[in-house]
């Protein structure tokens, strides 16, 4: 007996109708979709309602997707903690009855106050579903079994990769509550298929197995499913993950008050739109629409949530948008490498944009360095310059430490054309982390950074 | 079987379901037709027969 029927099981797509779908098809489906939630939070979300009539728009006024990008406003985290803080912890966001909660999640308010996401049992089992768009185009079916290598707490996180093996109705094994010398134990017991992390922790496994004398490619992981921050996209973290593990590494890219938006491709180079319950924008800083293959911000509308609706939300993720047919088949909307960086991490050295995971992937060309680096910015009067910090790998001598240096500056400036500084350091000086990285450093005055200036109603 | 008459199939079974709920006074039959309910909506969303955001809104 098996869950799906094999002709089933053999299609190449979770759901064909929609991800197959004519590009001005699916915009008219959109269209619909976009109408039918702007009605529900107009009605029901009391930020919303005042959003909307202070910009003296009304919901039967969006007509076309035009009305929508010109008359529609954006929305910041700002606004929602704001209107959380009218009454906490939902206050003026809610827009639905706690009857029907399944579960709350927070951010970690890092850079403030905790931002809070309800999510009802509907807006729980579309998360999962985002997901097995890409378990799906990955190969992953009901008989596999997913390793979840994550502390299940008040974070978003994997809690929505939880819900999409649930989804897809494959097997669960919990590696919460565990050091990472207890899981890799577990994994050698239980033999998932899946191991679910983000990539940084991927990664760090890699050294904990080194320590008590363990082989990642012998054991039963198949792929390496990763999420949290960028990863698979980016070809040398990919290939590192791949070579470490012996498996297979894709990734999603989720945002927490929106839940998981864009599963991986499963050609892995980069990520696609979940256009069955996410709309996305891309925009330049004036908070127009940038023509597909340009870089701007993800602005994002979530089919989801009901519980806190968001529409029109600024992610402040960039990512490149295309609209070019996909080898994979698919029609959504491609983001060719992920998320490319943070608008708060845009850096511009002597007019050249400069983005993060683009030095990212330059450094794993130049052998002698490891994937631990942190890349730190500052300004003069005129420019963004940028020093990289990055540890070498424990077979390299310190004598060597300078002319690998110079190598790494020298593939900097022959791929992007700007100098790029580069400290060679000794293994294990940079700290470690077990979730996401923090590589970013920015030393720069507040108003040299990437800052919305435009769209509706500024 | 065409996407229609799969959203015509699911359409019918959501209101069987619905007046099931709302007949029962059997709090496990009730939250039971509430996710067959829901899951109904789903799939008419994932064919593109969108209604409203939530089965709860839609007009009955």
């Amino acid at each position: 007996m098996q869950l799906y029927k094999p002709e089933v099981e053999a299609q190449r797509f979770w759901n064909p109708y929609t991800q197959t779908m004519p590009r001005a098809d699916l915009d008219r489906l959109h269209l619909r979709k976009l109408q039918t939630v702007i009605a529900y939070a107009y009605a029901h979300s009391p930020m919303y309602r005042k959003l909307l009539d202070r910009h003296k728009v009304r919901p039967e006024q969006i007509r076309t997707m035009d009305d929508f990008v010109k008359r529609l406003p954006f929305i910041d985290k700002k606004e929602i903690l704001d209107a959380q803080a009218v009454s906490p912890p939902f206050g003026d966001a809610l827009a639905i009855s706690e009857d029907f909660f399944h579960q709350r999640f927070a951010t970690s308010g890092s850079t403030g106050v905790p931002l809070h996401i309800p999510l009802t049992y509907h807006s729980a089992e579309l998360w999962g579903e985002s997901w097995v768009y890409g378990f799906w185009a990955a190969g992953l079916r009901a008989r596999h079994s997913f390793y979840f290598a994550f502390n299940w707490g008040i974070f978003a996180a994997f809690w929505s990769a939880y819900m999409g093996v649930r989804r897809l109705g494959a097997t669960v094994v919990s590696g919460g509550g565990l050091d990472s010398k207890a899981r890799l134990r577990q994994i050698e017991q239980y033999r998932p298929d899946v191991l679910l992390a983000t990539p940084t922790y991927a990664l760090y496994l890699g050294e904990t197995a080194r320590e008590i004398g363990m082989d990642l490619a012998k054991t039963s992981i198949s792929h390496v499913y990763v999420a949290g921050e960028p990863g698979a996209s980016i070809p040398a973290t990919r290939r590192a993950i791949e070579e470490l593990w012996g498996a297979k590494c894709y990734e999603l890219y989720g945002i927490a008050e929106l839940g998981p938006t864009n599963p991986g491709c499963p050609l892995q180079g980069g990520v696609h739109l979940c256009e069955e319950w996410y709309h996305a924008l891309v925009v330049d800083e004036s908070g127009h629409p940038v023509p597909y293959g340009e870089v701007g911000e993800h602005i994002v509308t979530s089919y989801i949530q009901d519980g806190q609706p968001l529409i029109k939300y600024r992610t402040h993720d960039l990512v490149r948008w295309t609209d070019v047919p996909c080898g994979c088949g698919t029609t959504w909307l491609y983001y060719p490498g992920g998320v490319l960086g943070r608008t708060d991490q845009m850096i511009i050295v002597k007019g050249v944009n400069v983005y993060p995971s683009a030095l990212e992937a330059l450094l794993h060309r130049v052998a002698g360095l490891s994937e631990h680096y942190e890349l730190h910015v500052a300004r003069d009067a005129v420019n963004d310059f940028v020093t990289v910090k990055v540890e070498a790998r424990a077979e390299i001598g310190e004598d060597r430490y300078a002319s690998v240096g110079r190598e790494a500056e020298a593939v900097f400036k022959s791929v992007i054309g700007v100098s790029i500084g580069v400290e060679v350091q000794k293994p294990g000086s940079l700290p470690r982390y077990e979730l996401k990285a923090k590589r970013f450093f920015d030393h720069r005055p507040v108003e040299h950074r990437w800052q919305l200036t435009g769209g509706p109603g500024a | 079987m065409t996407r229609e008459e799969t959203i015509e199939r699911i359409r019918g079974i959501q209101a069987e379901v619905q007046r099931l709920r709302q007949a029962s006074d059997n709090p496990a039959i009730e939250r039971t037709m509430q996710l067959l309910d829901l899951y109904c909506h789903m799939a008419r969303w994932e064919l593109g027969d969108v209604e409203a955001m939530i089965p709860e809104a839609e007009t009955r």
